[in-house]
């Protein structure tokens, strides 16, 4: 029987496997930043061990950086001692840094491919659950926790029950990509599939409605992958992905015999079982908009809030979950999306903070104001990424219409530094999480595509973005 | 093991509210476990003893990685989280640092069991005994290794060789 690329770079990476156990798998690439890192180098420390191969390993900081002037200290005595924590560490260590005032610093997640690191075929892994945003590249990316972040940097592997591939597939054409975008993709794979929906599952996403999409884009799908709860999401490899990769920074010598290589390995056989199946036709979607405090709670932006009842289709305890989440979220069910009003807008974090979300985005509010009752701003998920929009003069377009033109970093997506809502604040956010108080105690957050938020800066409230000329 | 429940009636418990991103800087464990829950239940750390349990629905510890979230829990008292099912990362923080015991239950075994109930988990038995009302329930066996990394206190005191 034929295997899928899951089990095929799964396969190719097992140092150690055993009947009924979790396998010992090799990790390629270690990504690491400033908050979930310091008590693996203390464990380190503790047990006087090095770092094993501090060449495959790559450090950033971006979780609780300030995002305003750099030139000024960080104010949060707390956030300044973990990011002089992780620069002694990656000193100590012999571990490559993009410290705060580097040109490639930024969001792991945004640098990672931008600068060649991320590449097909590999294992990566990151103390930060979106790490399955690098399986756009057709690497298996896995978010760890702090514990595995020290056994990977002693030994440079991972132990891991095998997860089973579950296979999404994604039909059709969107009659408007402009206004309909990845992230509607991926959230009406959420409201349908639920937030355990993948759990214990590597997704593989495939069909049209994949392909068709550019390398950012796919970035975003595989991104929320864990809003699923699956370990990680990956897309096989094909001429955009080697074309992505092409020249950068980072990018092995060798790269055409490499490329030669995953063109005939990298793909699921055509008689490779999944164990799992999803199927989502997007002819017709619409934009999406969360309306409740996790990603399974959305619904079209031509929708209404949906009661407890048709929303949890009798199961109790998702009633239960619904009518907390309304009330926390201040909504109540019959309520029109587009009749909602926002006081906030973020488009920023490594869902959607690239080159390609800054451009949709500015088309929306070329030429235009925010509503005089929001505050919105853009935080670019890396300094090249920053640098790059400005070049193309995107920074006047934002600034014009009253936007926050700001420094990268993860920013208001959790609130770790200055930049979160007030409690009571209502967010359009191009983030992953809604949970409660994720952007700030008490803020509430609804997660758009960039389209999506910056046509509610705009307007002041939701609105349905396939009205407005994107062309 | 013994200790009283302390119950959320419902699904999908992230880590966010489990411990907020604000605290992912604070590096003293006492004091985060004085966050603990927060973003949840206020009265969380007023209430809470050494050797409770946490009963709740599905999906308990999805969101982030952040290790935080057991540990908060376990510097809080928190001996073992009973869930109809846990999200993967958060079971295998809890398990790697033998911060607290992730146990799966049944959906009869999540009625039955109500808030301040005393109970009683017996892993080599794989059964929990509900104390308060005189009852037994079955718990979802830990698999193999995961029950000798729990026994040697987390993976960096685990040693295969010892197999």
């Amino acid at each position: 029987m034929g295997k899928t690329l899951f089990e095929k770079i799964w396969e190719s990476h097992v140092v150690v496997e055993k009947q009924n156990e979790p396998s010992l798998i090799y990790v390629d690439r270690h990504l690491i930043h400033e908050v979930t890192s310091p008590q693996a180098f203390d464990g380190l420390r503790l047990n006087n061990r090095k770092v094993r191969r501090p060449d495959l390993t790559i450090a950033t900081m971006d979780h609780n950086v300030p995002t305003n002037d750099r030139s000024l200290p960080i104010l949060d005595q707390t956030s300044a001692i973990q990011i002089k924590t992780l620069e002694k560490n990656c000193k100590d260590f012999g571990i490559k840094l993009f410290d705060i005032n580097s040109p490639n610093q930024g969001i792991v997640h945004v640098i990672g491919p931008q600068l060649g690191i991320t590449l097909p075929g590999t294992t990566i892994v990151c103390g930060d659950s979106h790490t399955s945003t690098h399986g756009a590249f057709g690497a298996l990316a896995l978010g760890i926790g702090t514990s595995d972040v020290e056994h990977v940097l002693a030994s440079q592997t991972l132990w891991l029950e095998k997860p089973t591939p579950f296979e999404i597939r994604v039909e059709g054409k969107r009659k408007d990509p402009h206004a309909v975008t990845a992230k509607d993709i991926v959230l009406s794979i959420i409201k349908h599939i639920g937030t355990g929906g993948g759990t214990g599952t590597v997704i593989e996403y495939r069909g049209e409605g994949i392909t068709d999409l550019t390398m950012e884009q796919r970035m975003t799908i595989c991104n929320m992958s864990i809003e699923a709860g699956a370990r990680a999401g990956l897309i096989a490899p094909d001429d955009k992905t080697y074309d992505y990769l092409r020249g950068r920074e980072y990018t092995p010598k060798n790269y055409e015999s490499l490329v030669d290589s995953w063109r005939d390995n990298l793909k699921t056989d055509s008689d490779a079982k999944f164990e799992k199946q999803f199927v989502l036709h997007i002819d017709d979607i619409a934009p999406q908009v969360s309306w409740g405090t996790n990603p399974g709670m959305t619904c079209d932006v031509t929708d209404s809030i949906p009661s407890p009842d048709e929303f949890s289709k009798g199961d109790s305890n998702q009633k239960k979950g619904a009518e907390k989440a309304l009330a926390y979220m201040d909504l109540k069910p019959g309520t029109a999306i587009e009749d909602i009003k926002i006081d906030r807008v973020f488009i920023g974090s490594c869902t959607n903070a690239r080159l390609e979300d800054l451009i949709e985005a500015s088309k929306v509010i070329k030429g235009q104001k925010i509503s005089p009752h929001v505050r919105a701003m853009v935080v670019p998920g890396s300094q090249m990424v920053k640098k790059q929009a400005e070049e193309m003069g995107l920074d006047k377009i934002f600034i014009d219409a009253n936007f926050e033109w700001r420094e990268a970093g993860c920013s208001m997506c959790l609130g770790m530094n200055p930049d979160i809502l007030s409690p009571g604040e209502r967010c359009a956010s191009t983030s992953n999480r809604n949970f409660e108080g994720r952007q700030g105690t008490g803020g509430r957050t609804h997660l758009v595509s960039p389209v999506m938020a910056a046509a509610a800066a705009i307007k002041g409230h939701f609105v349905d973005v396939r009205k407005m000329d994107l062309s | 093991m013994k200790g009283n429940i302390i119950k959320y009636a419902q699904d999908n418990i992230d880590t966010d509210v489990i411990i907020p991103g604000q605290y992912l800087k604070v590096h003293d464990y006492a004091e985060l476990a004085t966050h603990a829950m927060e973003g949840l239940d206020p009265d969380f750390h007023s209430k809470v003893k050494e050797g409770d349990f946490i009963l709740s629905g599905k999906n308990f510890g999805c969101g982030s990685s952040r290790e935080h979230a057991p540990i908060a829990l376990s510097h809080s008292g928190i001996k073992a989280v009973l869930a109809l099912s846990f999200a993967r990362i958060f079971y295998r923080n809890a398990v790697d640092g033998a911060f607290l015991l992730p146990i799966e239950i049944d959906q009869d075994a999540y009625n039955a069991i109500s808030e301040g109930d005393e109970i009683d988990i017996d892993i080599a038995s794989n059964e929990i005994k509900n104390i308060t009302k005189n009852q037994t329930y079955k718990m979802k066996p830990f698999s193999e290794i995961i029950g000798k990394i729990i026994s040697a206190g987390g993976l960096f005191k685990y040693k295969p060789d010892q197999d």
